[in-house]
């Protein structure tokens, strides 16, 4: 027995992965969190030390409208992904996996594209003489072109399109989790196509819609791209502002604290998601 | 004849070349107890996703009290149904599983508590309402299940292979329970499995399925004591099969001469042979006895092993034709042990329980 204890082979050290991840976390330090900090000691040093920059802030009726704004076009962008990303996810959970493959492919592929190439397209397409409102006057739809671009509309068209397959993804993870019998047993228990999803189908799959609604939101929160190509001027976000700020007007101080708002208002959503995720597992995944 | 409560009429589904169901015919009575029996691919399943309304049949028609119910959606049709998979809505809890038919029939608060109550009671789940199906063992979650499909007093349910994820001793603790819920409620069941044991510890009657066609429908008894065909004999119980020539019929009676040359007449047949036709006689293990009894046949074999199993035991013998077979020998379990040392000897067997089937 005595042999054996000299023969006993070493504990095992788990490997902490700490030297391998120093270069990123170097990064990460040098060219986030330290830029992070000093844009947070800049809102409140600059043009004097004070809360001033953010009195500005919460207090103009001009910034309020802004804030307001982007909360407006991230709720809406997010409201209309869930119901335009939901049948896709759908139709991929029951799809059979060769072609549902196929379909994942084109959604990935549209990720991979050029941000701004995809922004300029919608540019063709929604302006007044654009493909759009040409083919509608066409076909006798409408008399007038629509107003598609320089507004809500053309934001939440352009950006609804860039979010979807943040949207579809978590979704058909949660969605390829529901056995389809399940629905059979609901329709004969007779329940009809709507109280089936409405019951049953919409409940199971709300942790897929929570993941990625909010990951959806706390994108669209920060989007710069596409509210200042397809969006107007009287409807500015937030990132459009801080970049106006900072470029044009040299403001670095009421930039910053913008930013910094920005920054807050993003992890306390993130820190919510956590938590909901976090919670679902706790009680078992339902 | 009075209109049956359940018909299936000539009912047939295609898959493009592949004939899924082939135009069966079943008329169900009011409170039987139906199985589908059947090995995997026989149509047994299809044919209860027809009346489920989940498969659109390519012709024929199922009516319940004279009424087609083809047009009828899944969710209109009242029909209650425990799946193979647990289909339980992971995100109600049990009470509120039960609940779900009635709540969307609208019925009244009181109503659904009420009923609830009694589900819960049936299937002696009382103090589980509160849980999530998570929490429940696959067994409760079945239980459950036929709470659910039984909630809104369904005038069918539709069973399809319940226990077929659970282990032996769960599901005949289940059996037990789906026995008495039958008696209790006289609810109309159709039963698919592929479980022999199960179909016949269950039913009323058994319709034996092979290749989209019923081969032959009947109680328990019927399909084990009269088969209709080798398929029967052979899926029903155990069965051995001796290649056997057929010498002539008088009255119903056959007469036979086995492999080893031996000749048997007193063979029970509701068929037609010719002379000299190759036949196969099939004796159910059981049916041996290792004393000569009154109009028996014998047979000789060499005993080459025997196993114990508690209330029976089976020997292998071996004829003198070199065939291996299965005797099971009721009474006399101790001599068949003996048996063994004296390998060489003559067991015996009525001809009249004996079935003969072409071969």
């Amino acid at each position: 027995m005595s042999g054996n204890l000299l023969h006993r082979p070493p504990i095992l050290r788990r490997p902490d992965g700490t030297g391998g991840a120093l270069p990123a976390l170097t990064l990460i330090t040098l060219f986030f969190v330290v830029p992070v900090l000093a844009l947070l000691l800049r809102s409140v040093t600059e043009p004097v030390p004070g809360l001033q920059n953010y009195a500005i802030l919460f207090g103009d009726g001009t910034y309020a409208r802004v804030f307001f704004n982007t909360f407006l076009v991230a709720t809406v962008v997010t409201a209309v992904t869930v119901i335009v990303a939901f049948p896709v996810a759908w139709m991929l959970a029951i799809m059979p996996p060769a072609l549902g493959s196929i379909v994942f492919g084109i959604i990935i592929l549209s990720m991979w594209t050029n941000l701004l190439t995809r922004t300029y397209a919608w540019m063709v397409l929604l302006q007044r003489t654009g493909v759009i409102n040409r083919m509608l006057m066409d076909v006798g739809l409408i008399s007038e072109p629509l107003p598609l671009i320089n507004n809500l509309t053309g934001v939440t068209i352009g950006m609804v399109y860039i979010m979807l397959p943040f949207m579809i993804l978590p979704l058909v993870g949660t969605l390829r989790a529901i056995d389809p019998m399940t629905l059979r047993a609901a329709a004969l228990c007779g329940a009809s196509p709507f109280d089936a999803f409405r019951r049953i189908l919409l409940p199971l799959s709300l942790p897929g819609i929570a993941a990625g609604g909010l990951m959806v939101f706390v994108m669209s929160l920060g989007y710069f791209v596409t509210p200042t190509l397809l969006g107007g001027t009287s409807n500015m976000m937030l990132a459009g502002m801080i970049a106006q700020m900072i470029q044009s007007l040299l403001n670095w101080g009421l930039g910053s604290a913008a930013a910094f708002i920005l920054l807050l208002v993003t992890m306390a959503l993130y820190a919510l998601q956590l938590r909901l995720v976090g919670a679902k597992r706790m009680t078992g995944g339902i | 004849m009075t209109e049956p409560f359940l018909s299936i009429r000539d009912l047939r589904k295609t898959f493009g070349s592949f004939v899924a169901v082939h135009d069966v015919t079943v008329d169900i009575p009011k409170g039987e107890f139906l199985t589908f029996l059947g090995p995997s691919g026989s149509g047994k399943s299809t044919t209860l996703y027809a009346i489920a309304g989940f498969q659109h049949p390519t012709s024929g028609d199922v009516l319940l009290e004279g009424r087609s119910l083809l047009s009828v959606p899944s969710h209109k049709r009242n029909i209650g149904m425990v799946f193979q998979r647990y289909t339980l809505f992971q995100h109600l809890t049990v009470a509120e599983n039960v609940a779900f038919p009635l709540r969307v029939r609208r019925r009244p608060d009181a109503e659904v508590k009420r009923k609830v109550a009694e589900m819960l009671s049936l299937v002696r789940l009382e103090s589980f309402g509160g849980r999530y199906p998570g929490a429940l063992s696959g067994g409760q979650q079945q239980r459950v299940a036929l709470a659910r499909a039984l909630a809104y007093d369904p005038p069918i349910l539709l069973m399809d292979e319940p226990l077929s994820a659970l282990d032996k001793k769960l599901r005949e603790e289940i059996q037990a329970e789906i026995r008495r819920i039958h008696r209790e409620t006289g609810v109309t069941i159709l039963y698919v499995t592929h479980d022999q044991d199960e179909a016949l510890h269950l039913s009323d009657r058994i319709a034996l399925f092979r290749d989209g066609r019923i081969e032959q429908i009947g109680t328990g008894e019927d399909l084990y004591l009269r088969p209709a065909s080798e398929f029967v004999a052979s899926f029903i119980g155990n069965s051995n099969f001796l290649p056997a020539e057929h010498l002539e019929t008088v009255n119903g009676s056959a007469t036979i001469r086995l492999a080893d040359g031996s000749v048997v007449s007193g063979v029970r047949i509701d068929q037609d042979f010719s002379h000299g036709q190759k036949t196969r006689l099939m004796v159910r293990p059981e049916a041996f006895r290792l004393r000569p009894g009154p109009a028996t046949a014998g047979l000789a074999v060499e005993f080459i092993d025997t196993a114990f199993f508690g209330e029976r035991r089976r020997v292998i013998a071996r004829t003198a034709a070199g065939q291996e077979i299965d005797v099971r020998p009721t009474s006399d379990m101790a001599e068949a042990h003996e048996g063994i040392a004296s390998s060489r000897q003559q067991i015996f067997f009525d001809p009249a329980a004996a079935f003969l089937f072409p071969a």
